[in-house]
Parts: C-alpha cells; structure tokens; sequence
C-alpha cells in the first residue's frame, strides 16, 4: 500500500523533468568550505605581504585585494572543475565566502611589509 | 599638518619587527599551554545519549527520502509517539543546565581555566606592550583614514597634529590581535585556543545549552517532515541515463 502510494507521487514528480535531490554529505561540504578558508586566509597574506613590497597605497592595495580575492575564486572554481554544485550548495559559498575574514589579515600584513620595505 | 615623519629605523628593529614576533609566539604559546591544560573529562551518559538520539534523528530527516514510506513512518513513531518515543521529553523533567553547571565543580573548573588561558598572556602582554613600547609611531598604514579612527589608532600618542594614518605601539598590538586570528588558524590549525574568544562569544548569547529544548526542537522539525520516496524517481533517471547510453 505505501509503495504504492509512493509511486504514484513519484509518477507526478518525473513528469516535470529530473527533479533536484537533496544528495551531499553536509560533512564533505564542511570541509570544502574548510579548504576554501584556507586558501582565502592563506592567499591575504601573502597577497598583503606582496602589496606592501610593491608599495601600493590607498584604494590601489583594496583594488589588488579585491582582484587576488576574484583570482582565489576563479582558482577554487577550476578546482572544482566547473560544476560548483557537486561540491557546494550555492555559487556565494565560492564568491562571497572568507571574504571579510581575510581583509584583516591583509590589512596587517600589508602594512607591516609597507612600513619596513617603504616607512623606514 | 605634518607631512611626513621621519621614523628611525631602530623604531622597526626594536618596536615593530620584535611586537609582531612577540605576538606570533605568545599566540602559539597559548596554544600549547590551554592543549596541556585541557582537562579529558568523562562526560555526562545522559547528555551523551541525547545528543546521540538528536543526530540519529538529524540523520532521519536528512535521508528520510531514500527509505520506503512505511519505514519512515515506523522510524518517525519510534521517535516521535507521545509515550515513549526517543524524542518526547516529559514535562518537569527537563534539566537545568545552569543548575546542572553549578552542581558540577568539573564543568566551572573548566571554564575558568579556559578563562584564565585567554585573560592571563591578554593582560601580561597588553602590560609588557605598554611598559616598553609606549608613545612610538610604530607604523603607518598605507591608506588614508578620517579623524575618527585616531582614537583607534593612536592610542597612547595625544597629538593631534599628526597624520592619522600613523599608527602608535599600542594599537599596533590591538590591529595584531585581530589581524592574526587568520595566520594562527593556518599554523596552528582549526582547533587553535585562539579561536576560543570567538566560541566564548557564541557561548555568552546561549549560556548552557539545553539538550532538551533540543530534543524538541528536532521533534517539531521530524514532525513536519515530508515523506517522497526518490526510488521511483531514480528508476525513471535510470531509464533515461540507459536510453541515453544505447542511443
């Protein structure tokens, strides 16, 4: 009886095409977002210490920052060979995401790399 | 105003390179000390169970579409029946955790000596920072600033004549506290003491969390799930996928 009832709602659900089934592992997901932290982390500093070598000031150090940030993603996006929905569940978790979070930290070593290569 | 100051160079070899290794290796230090510290409590059945119970019923939910409907529903009485199903607390028996901390001298022990971990190096560096290095122009940041941010930023320096992208020791030492969260998360990986300040806030809004207002929490939440069993749906994506292949 109740697989018959399954079914016949399965039968109204095909029509409309290949539905959308909620299948990721919410932990696999945990640590892709994980990885994708690290990266963002990892690349403000370093993006920082190289803005402040190069020298660049004022709205030219958020600039390279903004672009290092669509670099990152662009990276994270060809790791995930293009199809962002087998590892992720929306398109902000790759654009958007650590995005903040790394501003600090290139902001600090920004200015430390500035100061010493250019203050002093 | 003053266009640009001169900075001794032995201002960055004594106050800017030593205050951001200072700050590096208390971080790590901190670390080790509250790793060391961390006492391996055995922890209470009760809770053990519940929040077992509570993943078990996560679990359900998340996968309830790949069983049979019969057997969610069998599953679902099992968690949900009004008498003794895995999720119904009973009225009046709910503990409380704040009550349950108090009674348990283990619980608070803990806490303060997270506590002390984090206040301890915080106060003696803040100390160690001001002792030494007070009144330096240490830095300067490379983007300009409105007048606002010279409290912040020259903290220990009353001048208000210089240029408020100049930053003073002290608010060096406040920009390497926060600005250094991301560098400790990647040497020292994820579950780094440091990151204890943020958890300390998250536990400061939901002092003590309640089990049992999970547990019914995760009740409502099965109650209304919807059961659509996605096998039918797979023999039809089959189909398709194998037409597409002999095609």
């Amino acid at each position: 009886m109740a697989g018959h009832s399954g079914s016949g709602s399965s039968e109204k659900k095909s029509s409309n095409g290949v539905n959308e089934l909620l299948t990721f592992n919410a932990e696999n997901m945990q640590s892709n977002m994980k990885t994708i932290y690290y990266s963002r982390t990892f690349l403000s500093i370093i993006g920082g210490v190289v803005a402040g070598i190069l020298g660049f000031t004022g709205l030219k150090g958020f600039i390279f920052y903004v672009l290092l940030m669509a670099f990152t993603s662009v990276g994270l996006i060809a790791k995930a060979k293009f199809s962002i929905h087998t590892y992720f569940d929306s398109w902000n978790r790759v654009l958007i995401d650590g995005f903040l979070g790394g501003l600090m930290s290139f902001v600090l070593f920004w200015t430390f790399a500035y100061d010493i290569a250019h203050i002093f | 105003m003053a266009e640009d100051l001169v900075l001794d160079t032995a201002i960055r070899d004594w106050v800017l390179i030593p205050l951001s290794v200072v700050m590096v290796l208390i971080g790590v230090l901190r670390h080790i000390v509250s790793k060391l510290l961390r006492s391996s409590q055995t922890p209470d059945i009760k809770i053990v169970r519940e929040g077992q119970v509570m993943l078990r019923a996560r679990n359900l939910r998340a996968a309830a579409n790949f069983i049979p409907s019969k057997a969610f529903r069998a599953r679902k009485l099992y968690y949900c029946n009004e008498e003794n199903g895995l999720l119904f607390v009973p009225k009046g028996q709910a503990t409380n955790p704040q009550a349950q901390m108090f009674s348990d001298p283990n619980m608070a022990m803990d806490m303060m000596k997270k506590n002390l971990s984090m206040i301890i190096p915080q106060t003696l560096t803040f100390a160690w920072v001001n002792f030494f290095f007070s009144g330096f122009v240490a830095a300067k940041i490379p983007f300009p600033l409105t007048q606002r941010f010279r409290s912040m930023l020259q903290n220990g320096i009353d001048l208000s004549t210089v240029d408020v992208s100049y930053v003073s020791s002290r608010s060096w030492y406040f920009l390497n506290l926060f600005g250094l969260r991301g560098l400790f998360s990647l040497i020292l990986g994820e579950e780094n003491a440091v990151d204890d300040t943020q958890r300390m806030m998250q536990m400061g809004g939901g002092f003590g969390f309640d089990p049992s207002k999970g547990l019914s929490v995760e009740k409502d939440n099965l109650d209304i799930t919807q059961h659509d069993w996605a096998l039918p749906n797979f023999e039809h994506h089959a189909e398709d996928v194998l037409k597409r292949v002999i095609s």
